[in-house]
């Protein structure tokens, strides 16, 4: 970006096995000092397509972004389903490696095509909301390319900042959301990158009979899983199908972390918002990104019309339930003042729900939560403030209840009421992160054994999901295969299959953790030399002390338990 | 005192015909005799196979969990079994 130049070069042969979350965590630890300043000219911003993605492989159309994160100073994994990932993939495309900084106050555009590159100055559609300023992109470059973007809350370089693709139907609504590499991405005067595949070669396979027979497998596995299939519980309901059953468990957090459950929860569950989208019009269900089999996503409505997007399990819940709020039209205004401004829904309802706790506005004011978000369009020093995220915010504000791991707000299950979350929240090196733990059992993945669901070892059931995770994410399937392929092992060969058929590899079921270790431990190194120690991955205070009503417990897993994980 | 029984999305047809609305189903059923969580199933005839999540006062639990009058019995179906299931402790009584 310093001197507005792109090129492309030839995959590395160390990274020609590398997609996702492997790619990205690769090249940021090869190339990123650890201790360099993450919005100065040293930190790069990286997207990859996963392995399998932008192939017919079913629900892998997922791109991972990384870099050093300016929420958590630590590296950074965040992830979204869109079809620019396809696209790149299609376009045999490993990896976009953003460096540099551009000297100045101009913003750029990076338009990617078969062909070549090309910056076109982005100042016009900067400063403005991205509902609109997407209608103006695909007006100029067509319909069918991808686009990437950050928002108003990137040029503040808010550590809430994410990166945005569009969904099908063209909205901002698909976040690469957590850890603030939107700031990244607007730091270096990059606003928007815009794909056209046109005349693609496609990804190359190295042997199609493995995998098709692979994505065969996988299919049917999604295919016949009460809960992954067409009129299964993820597409009947969506993401949201979670609240009920967590806050029956006594774990969604409600009014700040300040208790585990509330009668008002049903009114905002993923049932009752399909119901409400049935009757008056959007779209359930929908898919994030062509080929998904599980097409958990929707477009809801406001009132008026005008649509905003998904409203996923996390973002009800921050912007719901964590700030008193159960009412589904004012949650969806603030999730599309979110992505109208580029910010994460999870860390944008934290640190409202610590700016309600600090007496900033009332406990459960969603007008008062909307006008706040508006501060950060307005550029105000409040705005400021609550751009930077849930810690800054509580302790600009006096909150001692701030729910952070490593500077990044906790997602929506509370760690006194689900203890082995807490243990990932604690260890993942991406700060409190749900996704970094959800994936297979580890008696599916062949470490560590059958539980003792009595006495379950919470170190290592956190350890072996988030190595499965990891190397989910580096495939480029979506986790919610997740649920399928735990049932029906022939799932998770199929993956392997797939994974193989593209490299030409001979990968088996074993091998998977062992990719997943091979990531984490270059994330944890990179962690290590930008500073951390144990005493990062601990919990705050309130979450050890402060009794979690119904069940009335605080997270007491040891520190020794926490220090075993890796 | 009756036990609470909550029943979530399609589990609710199996105690009534006609279902509006997308609240749980809650009900207040006498405990005439009810030892376990499967009792309460056998009497809405809920097979183990259309259940994935079960709940006793808040707590994740099997079918085996003893039940007694007061307590708040929550099942939901085999396609909301979304939970981060090997997080949890499954409570369970021989």
């Amino acid at each position: 970006m310093s001197t507005l130049e792109a090129k492309f070069e030839d995959l590395p042969e160390d990274y020609a096995a590398l997609g996702g979350r492997g790619m990205t965590s690769v090249i940021v630890a090869n190339e990123v000092p650890p201790t360099c300043h993450p919005l100065r000219i040293h930190n790069k911003l990286v997207f990859a397509p996963g392995i399998v993605t932008g192939t017919s492989a079913p629900t892998s159309g997922r791109i991972s972004v990384g870099g050093k994160s300016p929420l958590t100073g630590g590296i950074k994994e965040a992830n979204a389903g869109t079809n620019f990932a396809q696209m790149l993939g299609r376009m045999r495309i490993g990896a976009i490696i953003i460096e540099g900084k551009h000297d100045g106050k101009d913003y750029y555009l990076l338009k990617v095509t078969n062909d070549g590159t090309e910056f076109v100055n982005a100042n016009k559609w900067s400063g403005k909301g991205l509902y609109g300023v997407y209608k103006e992109l695909f007006s100029k470059f067509g319909n069918k390319v991808g686009i990437c973007s950050v928002g108003i809350g990137a040029e503040l370089l808010g550590a809430m900042a994410g990166v945005c693709f569009n969904d099908p139907e063209g909205l901002p609504s698909r976040y690469a959301g957590r850890g603030g590499l939107g700031a990244v991405m607007a730091s270096k005067g990059l606003k928007f990158i815009v794909v056209d595949e046109t005349g693609a070669p496609g990804v190359e396979i190295a042997n199609e009979d493995i995998f098709k027979q692979g994505a065969t497998k996988l299919r049917d596995a999604l295919l016949n899983h009460p809960v992954t299939k067409p009129g299964g519980g993820l597409n009947s309901y969506g993401t949201s199908v979670l609240v009920n059953i967590i806050n029956e468990a006594g774990g969604l957090p409600h009014r700040n972390f300040s208790s585990g459950q509330d009668d008002q929860a049903e009114k905002i569950s993923g049932e009752a918002k399909a119901e409400e989208i049935k009757k008056r019009g959007g779209v359930r269900p929908h898919f994030c990104s062509p080929g998904c089999i599980i097409q958990c996503s929707e477009v809801w409505n406001k009132p008026g019309g005008d649509p905003v997007g998904v409203l996923e399990y996390e973002s009800v819940w921050a912007l719901g339930a964590n700030c008193g709020i159960y009412d589904l039209d004012s949650i969806a205004e603030l999730n599309w003042a979110c992505n109208d401004l580029g910010v994460d829904t999870i860390e944008a309802g934290t640190t409202i729900a610590v700016a309600m706790e600090g007496g900033l506005i009332e406990m459960g004011d969603g007008k008062g939560a909307l006008d706040l978000l508006e501060e950060i369009r307005k550029r105000t020093p409040t705005g400021r403030m609550i751009s930077q995220g849930t810690e800054i915010t509580g302790k600009v504000l006096g909150v001692t209840r701030i729910p952070t791991c490593k500077g990044q707000g906790f997602p929506a299950y509370d760690p006194r009421a689900i203890k082995g979350i807490g243990v990932t929240f604690a260890t993942t090196p991406m700060g409190a992160d749900h996704t970094a733990g959800y994936a297979i059992a580890p008696e599916i993945m062949g470490v560590g054994g059958q539980l003792d669901p009595k006495d379950p070892k919470k170190a290592e059931v956190s350890r072996n999901l988030q190595l499965a995770t990891a190397a989910l994410d580096a495939a480029g399937y979506c986790l919610f295969v997740a649920f399928a392929i735990l049932d029906i092992p022939e799932g998770l060969v199929g993956i392997v299959e797939t994974i193989n058929g593209v490299l030409g590899a001979n990968l088996t079921v074993d091998d998977v953790s062992k990719i997943g270790k091979q990531i984490i431990d270059v994330e944890l190194d990179f962690n290590k030399k930008a500073g951390f120690t144990a005493l990062d991955d601990r919990l705050p205070e309130f979450i050890m002390e402060e009794k979690l009503p119904p069940h009335n417990g605080v997270f007491d897993v040891s520190d020794d338990e926490l220090d075993s994980v890796f | 005192m009756p036990i609470q029984l909550k029943l979530f999305g399609d589990l609710r047809k199996k105690a009534q015909d006609q279902i509006s609305g997308t609240s749980s189903l809650k009900l207040k059923i006498d405990n005439t005799g009810f030892k376990k969580v499967l009792d309460i199933m056998k009497v809405f005839s809920i097979k183990e196979e259309e259940v994935s999540h079960i709940f006793v006062n808040g707590s994740y639990s099997g079918f085996k969990k003893n039940v007694n009058s007061g307590d708040i019995v929550a099942l939901f179906p085999n396609n909301m079994g979304v939970l981060y299931k090997w997080y949890f402790n499954r409570d369970e009584d021989e």
